[in-house]
């Protein structure tokens, strides 16, 4: 269908000249076209007419609701934190798992890789009612530890802001290792090699040398993690015991609960703007950095 | 089928949709005869979980065999995705179970089709909700106190001024994140007679909560919760719906029940507005009205059906654990749905605030 809307621009009868590149062009514009057109309809329409919805009456009610309510702003900046704590734990564990994977040897990577994909690959809930098995006050860690006498009670493992941040760098560790993997792959060796050559000491290397070539994977995962962080709901509702509120939850309440689907608008609309905020000023990051 | 006595409200409502269409009263049974073709499904919408295997059992498979139409049933019971399909002219589903305590919301709010007495036979239903005119009274439940028996072998909690005493009855709990029940709750606690609950004292209800809310393991979220949580002791006390707990109880896991100070809610059925098989809507909600069928639904699940016929068809080893029985009933209060549709909004911004501060 769009392919025809292409060739309509070409009115039959009068043939246009087009050079190789401009026909080319067309060619590329008409493939793009589909998935434009679906992401136009299914993401770009629907996010219009959210932000229709949230100036309700044509006013800025929600808005000034959001910003002064209070509950908001405490929650919003609660959920930055955690997602600010989530991208750091990914970027600690997981540089050196693809650090591993874009050096070790084609087996260990290949089952390096079958690791970090698997659970990937795994639904989110079952994933998410794992941790609740092993981090509850029965669960099987605090079994362990009660029965070797480490502890004399269960720890609070589950049902508070712990519980949440382990089942979410868990959940969101591979959106990390990918693209540092990726990055890494591409590193040319052999300028290790030569600082080495030269001299230097190792952690000199690392911060000269491979952190710098390698921080547009890093910015790119971090922006990953950090934005998907922001918007999770399934960790925090079910391994948070009610006690860490996010963003999502928040949004969740007002759709489901109050009904109230102007304010939620309002709430995403700023969640978006947020995100928007937060990608661009990763994406400096990254070219500034860039090699 | 018998033709009900409850001539009234039959008589009201048809003579309003006649006047709607234009016709003489004298044409009801012809226009009645003239059955609207059979749709092949009819899509029920529920909470899910034990609730629709039951609803299977007592009303699924007697209206497949009737009719001939296979039932869909679907879940959750969302009051915005109702409010969506009605928005959107996309109604998906047939009849629905409206969630909690949104029955006067969601007809305050126009989502659902006025019920056809004339079809859906409620002569027998109690005074209060026999007239209903959008919402089909299915039952009654209640969040009541479930616990850990072996974690309170030489007593438990009975009533929430014992369940906010944590130096006599130590233990993990949890309540639900919700302000509805928790504020009744604490006030009870705090001494409030039940009849004298509304309008809540919200100032006393958030005070009374903070003294509770170091003790509190779990707020739960979803229905499943509380007795998941009492099964892996996580907590050994936890606010709960009566039905979810029954089934344990019934199963004789090392969970039970106290009745006092429950909290009781009406829970309804309803035809979504806009509804595409509306006839058979009303048919399938005729299924559910019927006492017999009813007592097949309350056998499995406690949660008793409104029909006062139901109790003749009761299996008798049930009475004791249900909310309605008289000895249990008399323990519990009502919990006011209409101050809760005009004051949730409140509540709940204030609960939110109040869950978050230290």
């Amino acid at each position: 269908m769009q392919l025809t809307a292409a060739t309509a621009a070409r009115p039959a009868g009068r043939r246009v000249r087009l050079s190789r590149a401009g026909r080319y062009r067309l060619l590329y514009a008409a493939l793009a076209a589909p998935g434009v057109l679906l992401l136009a309809v299914v993401f770009v329409y629907p996010l219009l007419d959210l932000m229709r919805l949230s100036f309700e009456n044509g006013s800025l009610a929600h808005y000034e609701e959001v910003v002064s309510g209070g509950l908001f702003g405490t929650v919003f900046w609660n959920t930055v934190r955690i997602a600010l704590i989530v991208t750091i734990a990914c970027a600690v564990l997981g540089y050196p798992v693809a650090h591993f994977l874009a050096t070790a040897s084609r087996g260990w990577a290949l089952f390096g890789l079958l690791c970090v994909v698997l659970p990937f690959w795994t639904s989110l809930l079952v994933r998410t009612y794992a941790w609740m098995i092993l981090l509850g006050n029965n669960g099987i860690i605090n079994k362990l530890l009660v029965g070797a006498g480490l502890v004399e009670r269960p720890l609070p493992l589950l049902h508070n802001e712990f519980g949440v941040l382990v089942g979410m760098v868990h959940v969101l560790l591979p959106y990390f290792v990918f693209p540092v993997y990726a990055v890494m792959l591409r590193v040319d060796r052999t300028l290790m090699a030569a600082a080495e050559g030269l001299g230097a000491p190792l952690w000199q290397v690392l911060r000269r040398i491979y952190l710098p070539l390698t921080l547009p994977g890093i910015a790119a995962g971090g922006t990953l993690v950090f934005i998907l962080s922001l918007g999770f709901f399934i960790t925090p509702a079910l391994l948070g015991g009610g006690k860490v509120m996010m963003i999502a939850l928040l949004i969740e309440q007002q759709v489901g609960q109050m009904l109230n689907w102007g304010m939620a608008a309002a709430m995403c609309m700023t969640l978006v703007a947020a995100i928007l905020l937060a990608y661009a000023a990763f994406k400096r990051l990254g070219r500034r950095n860039a090699p | 089928m018998t033709k009900p006595f409850s001539g009234k409200t039959t008589a009201t409502l048809t003579r309003r949709q006649l006047l709607g269409t234009g016709l003489a009263l004298g044409l009801v049974g012809p226009a009645m005869a003239a059955e609207p073709p059979k749709p092949k499904t009819l899509v029920v919408n529920s909470s899910g979980g034990v609730v629709n295997r039951a609803l299977r059992k007592a009303f699924f498979t007697e209206f497949e065999r009737r009719y001939g139409i296979r039932v869909v049933d679907t879940s959750p019971a969302d009051t915005a995705k109702l409010k969506a399909m009605v928005a959107s002219g996309n109604v998906e589903w047939d009849v629905t179970e409206i969630a909690g305590q949104d029955g006067v919301l969601v007809e305050r709010l126009g989502l659902v089709e006025p019920l056809d007495h004339s079809i859906i036979d409620l002569s027998r239903y109690p005074e209060s909700v026999k007239h209903n005119k959008f919402l089909f009274p299915r039952s009654v439940y209640s969040t009541v106190l479930g616990y850990r028996k072996e974690a309170f072998k030489k007593g438990h909690p009975v009533g929430w001024a014992q369940f906010w005493d944590v130096k006599a009855f130590p233990g993990r709990r949890a309540l639900r994140n919700h302000p509805v029940d928790n504020l009744e709750f604490a006030l009870l606690a705090d001494g409030v007679p039940a009849d004298k609950l509304y309008p809540l004292d919200l100032d006393r209800a958030f005070r009374k909560l903070d003294e509770i809310k170091p003790h509190i393991a779990v707020w739960w979220q979803a229905g499943a919760q509380p007795a998941q949580l009492l099964i892996d002791g996580e907590v050994d006390l936890a606010s709960g719906w009566s039905g979810r707990f029954y089934d344990l109880v019934m199963k004789d896991a090392p969970v039970a029940i106290e009745w006092q100070g429950g909290a009781i809610k009406e829970s309804h059925f309803a035809i979504p507005k806009g509804a595409r098989n509306l006839y058979w809507s009303q048919k399938y909600l005729a299924v559910m009205a019927e006492a017999e069928r009813q007592a097949i639904y309350t056998n499995e699940l406690g949660y008793p059906g409104l029909n006062l016929d139901v109790v003749k068809f009761v299996e008798p080893r049930v009475v004791p654990h249900l909310i309605t029985s008289p000895e249990n009933l008399s323990k519990q209060f009502f919990l006011d749905l209409v101050w809760w549709a005009d004051n949730q909004a409140v509540a709940m911004d204030r609960w939110n605030k109040w869950m978050l501060k230290g």
